[in-house]
């Protein structure tokens, strides 16, 4: 065991390593000089004003708020087929089918509610759907509300909700 | 006593405890901002009264708001000592605010042959009443610490123990390194001294005189008020909040008040003894007072250029980058400023007008002297203070140990040295 163990020389034995003191100094010369900068111009910091400046790298892929697409024919694109509420692993999704009068489908559904409070946001409801009927590309990434039943979405507004990245129609059932 | 010995001592005063209490906020507020823009943030600056946010020292107001609406929290494990416990808190502010009374605002007032010293506590040993009222203040630390009856607490009890023994002995003997150098043990006398001259040019200033013990001086003030680097007896990293783990709202408040008015109460010292207190280099107060209308006539030229640099960093930084949508009444604020800066520089000049061409009398000249003189000594001790907070965003924390080898090991054979020199210099030379 003796014969295995290597001393590794500390890089700061010199004299000014051990004086301590012209280590704070450099230190404060870091500190200092950042001080400084942002004293002297404090709007050069990147630090967004949040409420009042708002993000604008949101990207394509971040999962925000869900909505429910259109056809064409500004119709739902839904047809209340479950998969989303049974690929759901907070069960946080709750539809009632019902028959589709228009010809369009077979199926829609009567309501459909999303509980955001028990949602996490995993996108596998947007991955299950075959319709492209659910997604989740609003852009929206801050829900406020008074009370919890603001917090649960019904069909009316998550229909209500606009693509924020220019697909706004259902590309399975346009 | 003449009326004007009771309007001077009311008003030093009233000038120590404003110094002393009102400093706190600010320097919490500080401590907060400069913290933040260390580290490339901004810091709090969003708290305002009818749109005046002064940079965001509103904030600290808020917080003592809130500490005092906060439930009184007794912890129930606490049997015995309970009146020490909440003691305890109170001894470390009481001392640090009391610590920071010996010290002078400015030189002392010569009316009508009476001497009136411009201190909250008029006293001429002012070196040994902060070094005896001060040390008391780690009591607090090691009582609220042990009283807690928690192993954190106690565990920053002990280390606050540990502290003492390492900091005092350097401190005692640098600070007998400079009463020896200016054979007083007054404060205001220490300032007098230094605003002379050695060598014939450079400054009587104790940190050039004294390198040597205003170093040891300075490390062991910023181990005596808990400051990084020594913050061993708080280590929140390692013990919760060491000492101040059981106390909360205003037992906690009066803890963290302690620490910055010690802080305050500590830069004011180092100023008073080794950076020339409330005098500027090489300008003593007689010089002052002998050449009053240079002295005004160049004041008159400085502060309107002082106060335009501040008026214009104040429109490029009290405002918000164009892609925000609202600058919640950032622009009224800074005219509003503006106008009450180039206002109180207008009366300024006025007075300063006044004092040199109607009223020839040195009663004005003096007065006007003594309050120059105070604003040096502020602007010192809060460059000082914010060198404090400087400090303990750049160094890491010690352990215990490593303060214990830095008392015993360097910083009081370095002193003891510095103490021999010192003596043989100062008898046997001199």
């Amino acid at each position: 065991m003796a014969h295995n163990v290597k001393i590794v020389a500390r890089p700061s034995a010199s004299f000014r390593d051990k004086l301590y003191l012209p280590a704070i100094a450099d230190g404060l010369k870091v500190t200092f000089k950042h001080l400084f900068n942002n004293v002297n111009d404090s709007n050069a910091i990147d630090t967004l004003e949040y409420p009042e400046e708002q993000p604008t790298d949101v990207t394509q892929r971040y999962r925000g708020l869900h909505r429910l697409t259109h056809r064409a024919d500004d119709s739902i694109a839904c047809v209340a087929c479950f998969m989303c509420s049974t690929a759901c692993p907070s069960n946080c999704i709750f539809i009632e089918a019902t028959q589709r009068e228009d010809g369009k489908d077979e199926k829609m559904p009567k309501s459909f509610f999303i509980d955001t409070l028990e949602c996490v946001f995993c996108g596998y409801c947007v991955e299950a759907c075959p319709c492209d009927a659910i997604r989740m590309d609003t852009g929206i990434f801050s829900l406020t509300g008074n009370k919890r039943e603001d917090f649960v979405m019904n069909k009316e507004r998550l229909l209500s909700h606009k693509g924020a990245f220019g697909e706004e129609v259902s590309c399975a059932r346009g | 006593m003449s009326t004007a010995a009771i309007i001077i001592a009311i008003v030093s005063f009233a000038l120590g405890a404003l110094l002393a209490l009102l400093t706190i906020p600010v320097l919490v507020w500080l401590e907060r901002r400069v913290a933040g823009l260390i580290q490339d943030r901004l810091g709090p600056n969003r708290t305002n009264v009818a749109g005046f946010r002064l940079g965001g020292v509103v904030q600290s107001f808020a917080d003592v708001v809130k500490l005092l609406l906060k439930e009184e929290y007794y912890p129930s494990h606490i049997k015995t000592g309970k009146w020490l416990f909440m003691l305890a808190p109170i001894i470390t502010f009481a001392t640090a605010l009391l610590a920071f009374m010996a010290i002078p605002f400015a030189d002392t007032l010569i009316l009508d042959g009476e001497s009136l010293r411009v201190q909250a506590l008029p006293i001429d040993f002012g070196v040994f009443w902060y070094l005896a009222v001060s040390s008391i203040g780690v009591l607090g630390v090691i009582f609220g610490g042990w009283l807690s009856h928690n192993k954190y607490a106690l565990l920053g009890a002990a280390r606050a123990g540990s502290m003492v023994i390492s900091y005092e002995l350097p401190l005692g003997l640098s600070v007998l390194a400079f009463i020896i150098t200016y054979d007083t043990v007054d404060f205001n006398a220490m300032v007098a001294l230094q605003s002379g001259t050695f060598f014939g040019f450079l400054p009587a200033w104790g940190i050039l005189l004294q390198p040597l013990a205003s170093i040891i001086l300075i490390v062991s003030l910023f181990a005596e008020t808990n400051r990084n680097p020594f913050t061993v007896a708080e280590g929140e990293s390692e013990i919760v909040a060491g000492f101040m783990t059981e106390y909360t709202a205003m037992k906690f408040a009066m803890y963290f008040m302690g620490e910055y008015v010690a802080m305050n109460t500590a830069s004011a010292v180092i100023i008073t003894m080794i950076f020339g207190g409330y005098n500027l280099p090489w300008v003593s107060t007689q010089l002052l007072a002998e050449n009053f209308s240079i002295f005004a006539s160049s004041i008159m030229i400085v502060m309107p250029l002082i106060v335009a640099i501040l008026i214009r960093w104040m429109r490029k930084n009290n405002g918000v980058r164009p892609s925000v949508s609202t600058d919640g009444g950032r622009n009224f604020e800074t005219k509003v400023l503006t106008i009450v800066m180039i206002g109180m520089t207008l009366l300024v000049e006025a007075i300063l007008i006044y004092l040199i061409f109607v009223a020839d009398n040195s009663l004005g000249n003096s007065i006007a002297i003594a309050l120059f003189q105070v604003v040096v000594f502020v602007v010192k001790l809060m460059t000082f203070n914010i060198f404090f907070i400087i400090i303990r965003w750049t160094v890491p924390r010690f352990r215990y140990d490593q303060v214990q080898k830095l008392g015993w090991s360097y910083l009081l054979p370095l002193s003891l040295v510095n103490v021999f020199i010192t003596a043989i210099i100062v008898i046997g030379v001199l």
